[in-house]
């Protein structure tokens, strides 16, 4: 080993770390940026909102290892309990957000003490069962949910943050905040991660039965993290809410659940900046090939079956396991 | 160093934050002044249209884009507002609400359009509507719904160029009833646009005294409707209402057809889709009857129609506008010559000319009504028959034609307007 290399080496590892220790700060940082590199700010809001969802989804299949398929009741499940606080009860937005978040909680509360006593294939069934159950009672429910035309007015013109009054119907105003209220999930999140939780979650990942031996509650573990799975993916159905001003049926169709999928995948499970990745990844392949051709499902397809042959870990996933190759090679 | 620092702060401003300040504000006056010297290159008037172009209405969407585009280009053939063109910011709706409205905030928010059409579903109609008003842009919608006439979702910025489904089944059911029976069948979907239909031919037909003899709800999406046809056919009804769409409604008569349920009784159809009976062939729409807003063949008789065709035929190699295509046409249209009567792009002034315009452009005479701003407009009643062999297009034979006088809506008092 060379001592210019070892040094070297040492610098680049230098420049990783605090990536790597300040994760949620690094996702934030992203966020930032987002804005300038999408090509308008509702589709950068879209990221944000769905790169919250699939790290939610994230958290329950990359760190815990269930794959969920009904995570669209989660989801949309928040939308409505946002959507519903405001049109119906005309609560204010910041309540929206709270129920939406404790809604999808509650959900994953009743789905979770059913569906998290199976694994594997069983699981995911499970999970979207009680999904299209979710979506057909909120089908019939016209009078609360709007039926098939769906929720409309969920109209916040003015937020009065901290007596500081913002216009929510300014695009940039309206980024900033839910950029903001996405930043505080995300350390919320990496501080779950970070707890003795987050390491027994990731044990129960790795071995079950050892983890069970070890004297952790295998089954409160599963339950728990879907319930804060559940957390994260209803306040981004509430944020969702906020933004589009409508909540659609379509929010709690099995295409949002395999949306969350395919976009947690593409940008690497089990990451924690995978998800973000993932979303914008696909949001911008969506947008700008849907203005090049009518036939753009054809080529998104194409790449997400490319990602899926050659990098099965996803691009976020991959470019980790690059860095920590080349550290590995260059320090031996 | 720090008390040399403090020194300088001490007389208040120095010499160099002075001139910082000048500078600034000398900027900050530059930037403020540019947009009014810009204004003098006039921008293009800016229309954003969002339809589903991809997805089970795509042929339907494509044919909406080529009519709005033949308005525009027409539009500024003819010098546009003073020599100031227009332009259409085409999006993909990809059917779905959540798309709709991301795609109608860039629009607004990003393009700065000022005015925006479109849409073909109901439910994307209503997100795109609810975004519109709240931004305060006029928005014309080209797609059927009860709902965007009501209150709860109307506002002075919706506009309504789609027939409605009220005013559809009145003209057809007004047609159908007294002729065929009064003995009805309902075979509808089970959602929102079957119900809107079933409803609004129930409404109807009490003026008749039609004997609903059973009501069947079929799920969006059904393959099998065979299983049905036993049951319709011991009920034995002179009529059958199917209130399906798109796929659902050929599949239903390419099998009522194979089991000879049109022998026993009339089927009637609140809306007869061209496309859709251009794709499927003459053997399972044979016989049919139902409503539409428009089909090519009025050009015998409306001399806008027969324009309107020329132009279209002109402009894409022969062929004819479908019925959805043509609210493309109209949607766009009317907010182009309300701009050029109203002499700006200013939305109020562009309104109050909308709610004052009487037009004739593609399909007889038409207005918006002031309290919904639906488009008053005749309903056409078609029956399908097979294509003679020197005209592929010439699918549909015009039964009746329910002029705007005749055609009757909800009033403004049943809405809940004042």
């Amino acid at each position: 080993m060379d001592l210019i290399g070892a040094t070297a080496v040492a610098r680049g590892w230098r420049l990783w770390e605090p990536i790597a220790r300040h994760r949620a700060l690094a996702v934030m940082l992203f966020i930032a940026v987002l804005p300038w590199v999408t090509p308008y700010q509702a589709l950068a809001t879209n990221i944000l909102i769905y790169g919250l969802f699939a790290a939610g989804f994230n958290l329950l299949y990359g760190y815990l290892g269930l794959l969920s398929f009904g995570h669209a009741a989660l989801f949309g499940g928040g939308a409505y309990a946002c959507g519903i606080a405001i049109v119906r009860f005309g609560l204010p937005w910041y309540a929206g957000l709270a129920l939406g978040t404790l809604g999808g909680m509650a959900i994953s509360l009743l789905i979770g003490a059913l569906a998290t006593r199976t694994r594997g294939i069983y699981f995911a069934m499970i999970t979207l069962a009680f999904a299209q159950s979710l979506y057909y009672l909120a089908y019939q429910a016209q009078g609360w949910t709007g039926g098939e035309n769906g929720l409309r007015g969920v109209n916040v013109r003015r937020v009065e943050l901290f007596f500081l009054p913002l216009d929510f119907t300014d695009p940039v105003a309206r980024y900033w905040l839910m950029a903001a209220l996405v930043g505080l999930a995300l350390l919320a999140l990496s501080r779950i991660l970070n707890s003795p939780l987050g390491a027994v979650i990731e044990a129960v990942r790795e071995n079950e039965a050892r983890a069970r031996a070890c004297g952790y509650d295998v089954a409160a573990t599963r339950l728990m993290t879907f319930v804060l799975s559940g957390g994260f993916a209803g306040l981004a159905g509430a944020l969702q809410a906020l933004e589009l001003s409508t909540v659609s049926i379509e929010t709690l169709d099995y295409a949002t659940s395999g949306l969350v999928v395919m976009m947690t995948l593409l940008g690497g499970a089990g990451t924690f900046f995978g998800p973000f990745v993932g979303a914008a990844v696909f949001a911008l392949i969506q947008d700008v090939f849907s203005l090049w051709t009518v036939h753009w499902q054809l080529l998104a397809g194409a790449i997400f079956m490319l990602f899926v042959l050659f990098l099965p870990r996803g691009i976020w996933g991959y470019l980790l396991e690059w860095s920590e190759q080349r550290q590995a090679t260059q320090s031996s | 160093m720090p008390e040399r620092r403090s020194q300088r702060s001490i007389g208040g401003l120095t010499r160099r934050q002075v001139l910082g300040a000048a500078l600034g504000a000398a900027a900050l006056g530059a930037v403020g002044f540019r947009p009014r010297t810009a204004g003098a290159a006039q921008p293009p008037i800016r229309i954003g249209f969002c339809v589903p172009l991809t997805g089970p209405y795509g042929s339907e969407a494509q044919d909406q884009v080529r009519c709005a585009q033949l308005a525009v280009r027409e539009f500024n053939a003819s010098g546009g507002l003073n020599g100031r063109k227009a332009e259409l910011l085409v999006r993909d709706s990809k059917l779905s609400p959540d798309e709709a409205a991301t795609r109608t905030l860039e629009l607004i928010e990003n393009e700065h359009v000022d005015f925006v059409a479109g849409s073909l579903s109901a439910s994307v109609q209503l997100a795109v509507n609810n975004i519109t008003k709240q931004h305060r842009i006029l928005y014309n919608s080209i797609s059927q719904s009860d709902a965007i006439n009501e209150p709860k979702d109307f506002s002075r910025y919706t506009f309504h160029e789609a027939l409605n489904p009220t005013m559809t089944t009145d003209a057809v059911g007004r047609y159908a009833f007294p002729r065929f029976g009064k003995r009805v069948v309902f075979l509808l979907p089970d959602y929102a646009y079957g119900h809107e239909m079933t409803r609004g031919f129930k409404r109807v037909g009490k003026e008749f005294g039609i004997e609903v003899l059973s009501e069947i709800r079929h799920p969006l999406g059904t393959t099998d409707f065979s299983v049905f046809f036993p049951r319709i056919r011991a009920l034995k009804p002179d009529v059958l209402v199917c209130c399906n769409f798109g796929r659902d409604q050929q599949i239903t008569l390419k099998q009522a057809t194979d089991f000879g349920l049109k022998r026993a009784m009339k089927i009637v159809y609140p809306i007869l889709l061209y496309t859709a009976r251009l794709a499927v062939g003459p053997r399972a729409y044979q016989g049919v009857v139902g409503g539409t807003s428009y089909y090519w063949g009025l050009e015998k008789t409306v001399p806008a129609a027969k324009q309107f065709n020329d132009r279209y035929r002109a402009a894409y190699g022969g062929r004819v506008p479908s019925d959805y295509g043509a609210f493309g046409y109209a949607g766009v249209r009317t907010i182009l010559a309300s701009v050029r009567q109203a002499g700006s792009v200013e939305t109020d002034a562009v309104i109050r000319r909308m709610e004052a315009l009487h037009y004739d452009f593609y399909k007889g005479p038409e207005y918006y009504r002031a309290c919904d701003h639906q488009a008053v407009q005749s309903v056409l009643i078609v029956e399908s028959k097979p294509a003679p062999a020197d005209n592929q297009f010439d699918v549909f034979k015009i039964l009746e034609v329910y002029g705007p006088n005749r055609v009757h809506l909800r009033s403004c008092r049943e809405l809940g307007y004042s």
